[in-house]
């Protein structure tokens, strides 16, 4: 608590398109979370980028008044690491879902996860593909049996995020449920504030595709994987226990970020001579 | 709950009629997209109400400096205040009963949030505060109980979509 009177208030983050998410989706309380972390950090919305790739819970940038750039599937990890490189003075978050972020952006979360830029990723995960309207993803589970084209369930494993985070050098991983967007809204500042590539698993129900998960609000909880610990077997040691609805900050590493200190080799004016010759 | 100042109780209760409003606000903006028209006016109407509930606040509060509190700090018994209607509590065929079922629900946890404050705190002036707040928002709850009573209940398959959405193939 303060006394103190914010400069910027979450309605300074918010734009002026309404989102078209199902009522009742998870990812109206995580773009609550987001625009209320973004006040609780004060930084100007010109200091900030939201960068997603493709499907329901990428639309977020739209929605949000900040700079935004709404790419390629699973490619927003990659133009992510180059606007922070570039522009190492920028807030850089990335937001998603389980498909873009695991299937098709996979290769590429998994070098995010080691290179270490200093972003963070928001995955609002609901196990299925919703915006193609409802097939598996890669953290459904392999006797989800809903979908058509998997009558019988996928009889794949399931991705699990938060160790493959780990195993590949993430240096903060968490895990919330947008049923408690202020317990998220908490966790993203606390993801934006560690320096390095912070990994926000956020469980989002599709209340179209995934019904059973509004029931998610009853079995989730709060903080119960929240040991903070910089030490990744002891966080992998209480995910061997994990049931997948434990949320809180389990890792808090100390890597240092990548952020190379390169200087420019040209300008803009030499390279577009270089186009018109 | 915790022993609250006249300024954090105030602090507290301005946050959530203010985010009430907001929630209602945004909930009605997704029924308007959603072609739900008669549940995004009634969502809009208790927006306006909220706004006055917020704006009621506010004049109590006028010459107090309210102390600004982490959206993660405040002292609610749920995940979130106790007037803000949880997302997952709205379906994209809801209709006017349902609307006014969950405005009730709100009402009723605004009321027993003030009545819990009046009770768990020593502060007079905390409790007269509270009090009086307690007394508005039964007041609101009766309003909505002979709203609720006058509107036609919804029937059974109320939310079956002859077109559904699920139609991965």
């Amino acid at each position: 608590m303060t006394a103190v009177t914010p400069t910027y208030a979450v309605k300074d983050y918010k734009s002026d398109l309404k989102p078209i998410w199902c009522p009742g989706c998870g990812d109206f309380s995580v773009l609550s979370s987001l625009t209320k972390a973004f006040a609780e950090l004060q930084r100007a919305p010109e200091t900030c980028a939201v960068v997603s790739g493709i499907g329901c819970s990428s639309r977020i940038p739209a929605y949000t008044n900040v700079y935004g750039f709404h790419g390629v599937h699973g490619r927003s990890l990659t133009a992510a690491a180059g606007l922070k490189l570039a522009r190492p003075d920028l807030t850089v978050v990335v937001t998603g879902g389980d498909g873009d972020g695991f299937s098709i952006g996979g290769n590429h979360f998994l070098h995010a996860c080691r290179r270490n830029v200093d972003m963070t990723y928001i995955v609002m995960d609901n196990q299925v593909y919703g915006m193609t309207k409802g097939q598996a993803s890669p953290t459904t589970a392999p006797d989800w049996c809903s979908s058509k084209l998997t009558p019988e369930g996928t009889g794949i494993s399931a991705i699990q995020p938060l160790q493959l985070a780990l195993a590949c050098g993430a240096n903060f991983v968490a895990r919330g449920f947008s049923g408690d967007p202020n317990h998220v809204a908490k966790l993203i500042v606390e993801a934006v504030n560690h320096p390095g590539f912070s990994f926000l698993q956020i469980l989002s129900p599709c209340v179209t595709f995934r019904t059973e998960q509004r029931g998610w609000k009853d079995v989730v909880q709060k903080d119960k994987i929240a040991a903070a610990t910089s030490n990744v077997a002891e966080a992998l040691a209480i995910l061997a226990e994990d049931d997948g609805v434990a949320t809180g900050i389990l890792y808090a590493g100390k890597r240092a970020p990548f952020q190379p200190n390169n200087k420019a080799s040209s300008d803009l004016d030499r390279i577009e001579r270089k186009f018109v010759a | 709950m915790n022993q609250f100042d006249a300024a954090s109780f105030l602090a507290h209760a301005l946050a959530f009629e203010t985010e009430a409003a907001e929630r209602y606000d945004d909930l009605a903006d997704t029924m308007e997209t959603h072609n739900n028209a008669e549940v995004a006016e009634l969502f809009r109407r208790m927006a306006n109400f909220s706004r006055m509930h917020a704006d009621a606040v506010k004049g109590r509060a006028a010459g107090t400096e309210l102390p600004h509190f982490k959206p993660w700090e405040f002292q609610w018994k749920d995940a979130e205040g106790p007037e803000v209607a949880p997302v997952e509590r709205t379906h994209y065929l809801m209709t006017p009963y349902h609307c006014l079922q969950l405005a009730l629900h709100n009402e009723r946890r605004g009321r027993d949030f003030y009545r819990e404050v009046s009770a768990a705190n020593t502060d007079a002036e905390v409790k007269r505060l509270a009090d009086q707040m307690a007394e508005e928002e039964q007041d609101h709850v009766l309003v909505l109980e002979a709203w609720l009573a006058r509107t036609p209940e919804p029937q059974p398959d109320w939310d079956q979509d002859l077109d559904p959405p699920t139609v991965a193939d």
